[in-house]
C-alpha cells in the first residue's frame, strides 16, 4: 500500500493524540521529589545527593534527579520539566543565586514547594526555603584556631585564601569569615594572595601556583572548599611545602566542608583545622522542609546548620559528627 | 534471467530508491522528530501535555536564533565557536546598562532599548572581528573563533566584577524580562522575535543575491571568486550575521533568567552546532536552510526534554545527545557521497 505524505501526517497526529491519553489517567502512585543539583564536582555534593536519596527512599518517596552542569538556563528548563511531570516537591542546588529566581517563581505558580540545599537564593519576593550552613561563623571558628596555632608558633605570616564563585553566597560567607579573623590579627598576618577559583579545580591549581611564584614564603593557607585539597597538596608537594605539623616548613593550613580527605589530612597532621558542614543534618532539614510544606505547615525561609570547626585538639571527640569521617570509615573499615 | 531473480532485483532497487528518497528528503528530520515523539510517549506520556509542548516551544526559541546564525556560517563552510561567548558578553553588557542596581541608565525609559542596542552591538562587533581575522588575515575560522570564545568568556567575567560584588547582574527592568519570559494567551513573546529573525534569514538565504553568494562561497570558493563573487565580504557578512543572532539569543536568555551572567550559554555550543548539523546543513558548506535548522533544533529539544522528563543523569543525556549528533554527521557524510555519485 502506498502511503501519501498527508496520510502519514494524519496517522502520526492521531497516534500522538492516542498515546497522550495516559496523561489524564495516570495512576496515583508514590509521591515524587525532584532533586536538581548543578554538579557533582565535589565529594560534598556526591555525598549530599546520596544522603538525600537514602532519606527520601526511607520515607517512601520516589526521587528523580537532574544535573545542570552549572548551566542556569538548563536548570530552569529542568525545573519546568519537573513541574510538568507533576512532582510533589523540588530540592535544588543552583549555580547562581539570582538566576534561580525565575525557577522559584515557576514552582510558586505551580504550587510545588522548593527547598534550596546548602545554597540560598538572592533576596526575592518568591517563596522558597533554604537550608544553609552558617558559613561565616564556621569559618570564623576555623580561622581562629589557625591564628591560635600561628600565635603559639610565633613569627609573622603571609596568608593566601582560595575564594569560591562569588555568585554563591556560601563562597562570600567563607571569604568574609576568613577576613573577619585575619583583619583583627594584621600584626602577625598579611594576606598576600586572594585566589579566585570559580569553584574550578584547574583554576585553583593555576591560581595557587602563581601565588607561590609571586610569594614563595606563603605560610598560612585557607581554602574555601575541601574539594580543592588534591590540587593544593600537589602545589605544596612540588614546592616541598607539604609537611606535617611540627616540621619547620609546615604551612598552617585550613579548609571548609569536612570531607573524607580533610579527615585524612587531619589524622595525618597535615591539616590544622577544618570547618564542617553537618551534611546529615542539612539533608534531614531539607527533606523535613519539603514534607512540612506539602502538609501545609509553616516553615522558616532559612534553616540554619550551625556546623562546627574540627581541629587537632578536638579531632577524637568531634569526628563522629564529621560526614567525611563516615565516608572514610566506610572505605577503610 | 528467472522471474525470481527479476523480482529480487526489483525489490532491491525499490529499497535503494526508498533509502535514497528518505536520505534526501527535506523533511527527514521532521519525520524523525515525529517518530521519536511517538516512541517516547509510552514512557513519558506527559510529553503530549500542553504544558510540555509549550515548554518545548519556548526552550527552542533562543537556541533557534543562535542556530540560525550558525547556519549562515556553516553554509560558507566556516564554523563559529565564539557564539557562546557573545551570548555571555552581550548578557553582562546589556545588564550593566539597565540594571536597577546602579546600571548606567538605571530608571531611565531608554534603559531597555539602549541595553538591547548595546547587546546587538557587542554581537556585531565580535562577529566583525571574527570576519576580519578570517577574510583579511587569512586565519582559519576554527582558530579565530576559538580564541575569541576564550577571550570574551574571560572578558565577560572581568566586566561583571566592575558592576557587582557577586557573579551576576540582577534587578533587570520588567520591560526587558517580559521579552524572554512573558506570553500572551500562552504564546511566548519571544516567538515573535524569533519568527522575525527566522523569516528575515530565510528571505536572505532564499531570495537575495547575498544568499546565492553565500551558497556559492560554500560550494567552491575559488569558482565563486572567478565568477565575480566578493568572497571576502560574503564570508565576513556570514560571521556578522552569526554575531548578531547570538546577541539576539542573549537578549532572550537574559530576559528568561532575569539576570545578566557571564557564564550564560557556556555549555550550549554542542547543542547549537549539533542542531544545525542534525537539520541537514552540511559541515562541508554550500548546503543549508533555515527550515532545516528549525527541524534540527526541534529534534534536539525533543530529545533533551524527554531525557529530562525521564530523570536520566546528565552523563546519559550527554552520551545520547552526542550519539545523535554523531549519527547526523554520518548521515551528512553519506548524503554528500550519494550526491557526488548522482
Amino acid at each position: 500500500m502506498k502511503l501519501t505524505r498527508r496520510q502519514f501526517t494524519l496517522a502520526t497526529l492521531m497516534a500522538a493524540g492516542t498515546a497522550g491519553l495516559p496523561v489524564y489517567v495516570k495512576a496515583q502512585g508514590k509521591k515524587t521529589i525532584a532533586v536538581l543539583f548543578d554538579g557533582l564536582y565535589s565529594p560534598f555534593w556526591v555525598a549530599g545527593l546520596d544522603v538525600i536519596k537514602q532519606d527520601l527512599t526511607k520515607r517512601g518517596y520516589e526521587m528523580v534527579q537532574a544535573i545542570s552542569d552549572k548551566d542556569d538556563n538548563r536548570q530552569f528548563e529542568q525545573v519546568r520539566a519537573m513541574l510538568a511531570r507533576k512532582v510533589d516537591g523540588i530540592i535544588i542546588v543552583q549555580t547562581d543565586s539570582n538566576a534561580v529566581i525565575p525557577a522559584i517563581k515557576a514552582a510558586n505558580d505551580a504550587r510545588v514547594p522548593m527547598v534550596h540545599f546548602n545554597r540560598p537564593p538572592a533576596k526575592t519576593d518568591a517563596f522558597s526555603v533554604a537550608v544553609v550552613a552558617d558559613n561565616r561563623s564556621i569559618t570564623n571558628a576555623t580561622v581562629e584556631h589557625m591564628v591560635k596555632v600561628a600565635k603559639e608558633k610565633g613569627g609573622k605570616y603571609k596568608a593566601a585564601i582560595l575564594i569560591g564563585n562569588l555568585g554563591d553566597p556560601n563562597a562570600i560567607g567563607r571569604r568574609d569569615g576568613f577576613f573577619d579573623v585575619v583583619d583583627k590579627n594584621k600584626d602577625i598576618i598579611d594576606v598576600v594572595a586572594r585566589i579566585p577559583t570559580e569553584w574550578n579545580a584547574d583554576v585553583a591549581f593555576a591560581g595557587l601556583t602563581n601565588a607561590f611564584q609571586a610569594n614563595p614564603d606563603i605560610n598560612f593557607l585557607f581554602t574555601s572548599s575541601d574539594f580543592l585539597f588534591p590540587q593544593i597538596v600537589q602545589v605544596l608537594k612540588t614546592r616541598n611545602k607539604f609537611q606535617p605539623i611540627g616540621h619547620k616548613d609546615h604551612i598552617i593550613f585550613g579548609g571548609f566542608d569536612g570531607d573524607a580527605m580533610a579527615y585524612e589530612l587531619l589524622k595525618d597532621k597535615y591539616l590544622d583545622a577544618d570547618g564542617v558542614q553537618d551534611l546529615f543534618k542539612e539533608a534531614e532539614l531539607a527533606v523535613n522542609a519539603i514534607v512540612d510544606l506539602q502538609e501545609g505547615k509553616t516553615v522558616e525561609r532559612v534553616l540554619l546548620d550551625p556546623g562546627f570547626a574540627i581541629h587537632q585538639a578536638n579531632l577524637e571527640q568531634a569526628r563522629d559528627r564529621m560526614w567525611g569521617y563516615s565516608i572514610y570509615k566506610q572505605k577503610n573499615g | 534471467m528467472t522471474a525470481t531473480s527479476l523480482e529480487t532485483e526489483a525489490r532491491s532497487s525499490g529499497m535503494r530508491r526508498f533509502v535514497r528518497r528518505v536520505l534526501f528528503s527535506e523533511y527527514l528530520v521532521l519525520w524523525l522528530s515525529v517518530l521519536y515523539f511517538l516512541a517516547v510517549l509510552p514512557f513519558v506520556p506527559q510529553m503530549a501535555s500542553v504544558e510540555v509542548l509549550r515548554n518545548i516551544l519556548s526552550d527552542m526559541l533562543p537556541l533557534l536564533v543562535v542556530a540560525i546564525g550558525q547556519t549562515f556560517v556553516l553554509i560558507v563552510a566556516g564554523i563559529d565557536l565564539s557564539v557562546t561567548s557573545i551570548i555571555a558578553m552581550a548578557s553582562v553588557v546589556g545588564a550593566s546598562v539597565m540594571t536597577g542596581d546602579g546600571g548606567y541608565l538605571a530608571g531611565s525609559p531608554l534603559a531597555v532599548p539602549a541595553a538591547m542596542l548595546a547587546m546587538v552591538t557587542v554581537g556585531l562587533a565580535i562577529g566583525a572581528f571574527n570576519g576580519f581575522c578570517i577574510t583579511r588575515l587569512g586565519m582559519p575560522p576554527f582558530i579565530v573563533t576559538l580564541t575569541t570564545m576564550m577571550f570574551f568568556s574571560g572578558a565577560a567575567i572581568w566586566f561583571t566584577t566592575f558592576h557587582t560584588t557577586t557573579s551576576s547582574i540582577a534587578n533587570l527592568p520588567h520591560g526587558f524580562v517580559v521579552l524572554g519570559q512573558g506570553n500572551i494567551g500562552g504564546v511566548p513573546n519571544s516567538l515573535w522575535v524569533v519568527l522575525a529573525v527566522g523569516i528575515l534569514a530565510h528571505i536572505v538565504l532564499a531570495r537575495t543575491v547575498l544568499g546565492r553568494r553565500l551558497y556559492a562561497c560554500g560550494q567552491n570558493r575559488r569558482a565563486a571568486a572567478v565568477s565575480g563573487v566578493p568572497v571576502r565580504k560574503v564570508i565576513a557578512a556570514a560571521f556578522l550575521i552569526s554575531g548578531a543572532c547570538a546577541a539576539v539569543a542573549s537578549i532572550l536568555y537574559t530576559g528568561r533568567l532575569q539576570t545578566g551572567t557571564p557564564i550564560l550559554g557556556q555549555t550550549i555550543l554542542l547543542d547549537i552546532i549539533g542542531a544545525v548539523v542534525i537539520g541537514g546543513t552540511s559541515l562541508f558548506g554550500g548546503k543549508g536552510k533555515v527550515v532545516w535548522t528549525v527541524f534540527g533544533v526541534l529534534f534536539l529539544v525533543l530529545i533533551d526534554t524527554s531525557l529530562k522528563m525521564l530523570g536520566l543523569s546528565l552523563f546519559s543525556v550527554f552520551a545520547i545527545k552526542g550519539a545523535v549528533i554523531l549519527l547526523a554527521a554520518v548521515i551528512d557524510a553519506v548524503r554528500t557521497r550519494f550526491a557526488a555519485r548522482i
